[in-house]
């Protein structure tokens, strides 16, 4: 799989696709969402099950939006 | 009722004028099937959204948080995690296409593999998957237009005017090709998912202020997340999320959004543009379905709860325009999925043994269309039993697409042979699994029959490419494939147009 982590490193700055990578983590990896399951307890005013998916989406959308204009800074979208 | 149907009407009839004043004339088959490659970011975003959530988002997933509460959030997890995939591909994918005039899907597949029968198998797969939900998104409608009858009409009935409206939109759609719908998504869009978030905000507030509905007031069920001893499985919201994020890039209509951007950088800009605006409408709609179980009336029809909410909260004319945010993000789906099979009978299928011109090409896929949206349209309107798990069948199947097309273009070892074996074995596997163990299976800790599937795809697909390597000089064609990705001039657009390679 070297021709992967070549081509990847070639198009893409590290710290994306680490940040990529994580994202992938902390919505797919099951002991997490196994450690909200059925938590009502708050975490800033909202019940902790849900705000596990409501952190999980924000996080997404910052590794996109972070990648995006990282990249447009350097002129690197294309 | 004048006031529900009044809104409908008004909207529909804006959408028709917009397409009528744009202007439209396809002066080939890339201009009809990839609007000639030449949307902006902003219409990107909106295209991509307003074919990724139809109005069933409103009804199903809506009721899916009343009835079973946060689980339900998985949608918006994957549906972020798919824009990721976007933002990965978005540079191989829009360089191969504009620089070889790719147009379908299944023509990256054929370039990739070069094989010409990985074109039909792809096409084949992904019209046929694709027909249940086109029928269940007109039959959705008929949910719509029963609520804004305000019960006047039986649910025969309002299916059978839902599918009137939906087929009457088509002709646009035929007509217009793909620069008609990416047009009209804009507009539909921005009703659809900034408009809707808007009214689901309000819902909100209204629910916690004037109704005192809170978290707090919902049972511990609603909660619940399936983990080690629940009956689904622990690694059934694994498998939802991961199926739902890499499956989406396989519906044709959903892929074919990476052709219609006029460069890579306006492919990544319209990530960044889509997933905030994903971000605020997923959570929105979640958490008003979660917090709308405790309206009245709402628990018995929970698919109804938009509905019920609307007109609870803001009386004839609020119910008005959620029957307009449900149609404008139905049209947007029903569209582009209509639009991309049309696309992909003209080019994928008669076209892959055909020699066509252009103007050929053109006629095949609006009779396609057409012909697509009469047989969609009597299906709606009949009863059919197993039409869910047709659907459920259907996504379990076409998501095995996802490894040739995601090793496709993310390594070059691996070949059209384990591409074949590995997508025919997925798909088989993935049906039968799926009738013998509907939803998720026991056995494999709550993974679905998709998930399962890949894993056997995948095998098949990596062994073929260690055990049958590539001649020298397909390995030659490959690599020189991904050089034209690597290059940097291809970032700003300089890319040089060059004929598809003969396929066998």
């Amino acid at each position: 799989m070297s021709a992967v982590r070549e081509y990847r490193r070639a198009a893409l700055p590290r710290w994306v696709m680490v940040w990529f990578v994580l994202d992938a983590i902390v919505a797919l990896a099951p002991p997490l969402y196994w450690a909200f399951d059925g938590v009502r307890e708050p975490v800033l005013g909202l019940p902790a099950a849900v705000f596990y998916f409501v952190s999980v989406s924000t996080f997404i959308t910052a590794s996109i939006v972070a990648a995006y204009l990282a990249e447009a800074r350097d002129g690197e979208t294309g | 009722m004048l006031i529900t149907f009044g809104c409908i009407a008004i909207f529909f009839v804006l959408i028709v004028l917009i397409l009528q004043f744009s202007g439209i004339r396809d002066r080939n088959f890339t201009e009809y099937a990839v609007g000639g490659r030449s949307f902006g970011a902003n219409y990107q975003a909106m295209s991509f959204l307003n074919t990724w959530y139809p109005g069933a988002m409103f009804t199903a997933f809506g009721g899916m948080a009343v009835s079973a509460g946060v689980i339900s959030f998985y949608v918006l997890s994957y549906s972020l995690l798919t824009v990721v995939l976007m933002y990965l591909m978005a540079r191989p994918v829009w360089v191969w296409g504009k620089t070889f005039d790719l147009r379908t899907q299944p023509d990256l597949l054929a370039l990739r593999f070069k094989s010409r029968h990985i074109k039909t198998i792809a096409a084949v797969i992904g019209i046929i998957s694709g027909i249940p939900w086109l029928v269940l998104g007109m039959q959705a409608l008929g949910t719509l237009f029963q609520h804004m009858s305000l019960g006047a009409l039986t649910f025969s009935e309002a299916v059978i005017a839902g599918v009137a409206v939906i087929a009457l939109r088509q002709i646009w759609t035929v007509r217009m090709g793909m620069r008609g719908v990416v047009i009209s998504d804009m507009a539909q869009g921005i009703v659809a998912y900034i408009g809707g978030s808007a009214i689901l905000i309000g819902l909100i507030l209204w629910m916690i202020m004037s109704q005192g509905i809170t978290f707090a007031s919902l049972e511990p069920a609603k909660f619940a997340i399936p983990s080690i001893g629940s009956t689904e499985g622990p690694l059934y919201v694994f498998s939802l999320i991961l199926t739902g994020a890499i499956g989406g890039w396989c519906w044709p209509y959903i892929f074919v959004r990476l052709f219609t951007a006029d460069g890579v950088h306006s492919l990544k800009k319209s990530a960044a543009v889509a997933v905030p605006l994903s971000l605020v409408f997923g959570v929105a709609l979640l958490v008003f379905g979660m917090l709308g179980s405790q309206v009245s009336g709402v628990s018995g029809a929970p698919n109804d709860v938009w509905f019920i909410v609307s007109r609870e909260a803001g009386g004839l004319w609020l119910l008005g325009l959620a029957g307009v945010v449900v149609l404008a993000a139905s049209m947007g789906h029903t569209d582009g999925n209509i639009q991309a099979t049309g696309a992909q009978i003209a080019n994928d299928l008669v076209g892959n043994y055909k020699k066509l011109d252009q103007a050929q090409l053109i006629i095949i896929a609006k009779l396609g269309m057409l012909g697509l949206t009469i047989l969609s349209s009597w299906l709606a309107c009949l009863e059919l039993p197993a039409l869910f798990q047709l659907a459920v069948l259907a996504y379990q199947g076409i998501i095995q697409l996802a490894v040739p097309q995601f090793l496709g273009i993310f390594w070059k070892r691996g070949n059209k042979y384990g591409a074949i074996a590995g997508m025919a074995a997925g798909f088989a596997v993935a049906v039968a699994l799926e009738l013998v163990y509907p939803g998720y299976l026991p056995w494999a800790y709550g993974l679905t029959s998709g998930a399962v599937a890949l894993a056997v795809n995948l095998a098949i697909y990596v062994a073929a490419a260690y055990l049958l390597p590539q001649s020298r000089e397909e390995r030659q064609r490959v690599e020189e494939l991904f050089a034209l990705v690597e290059q940097r001039s291809s970032a700003s657009g300089g890319v040089v147009p060059k004929p598809a390679p003969e396929m066998v």
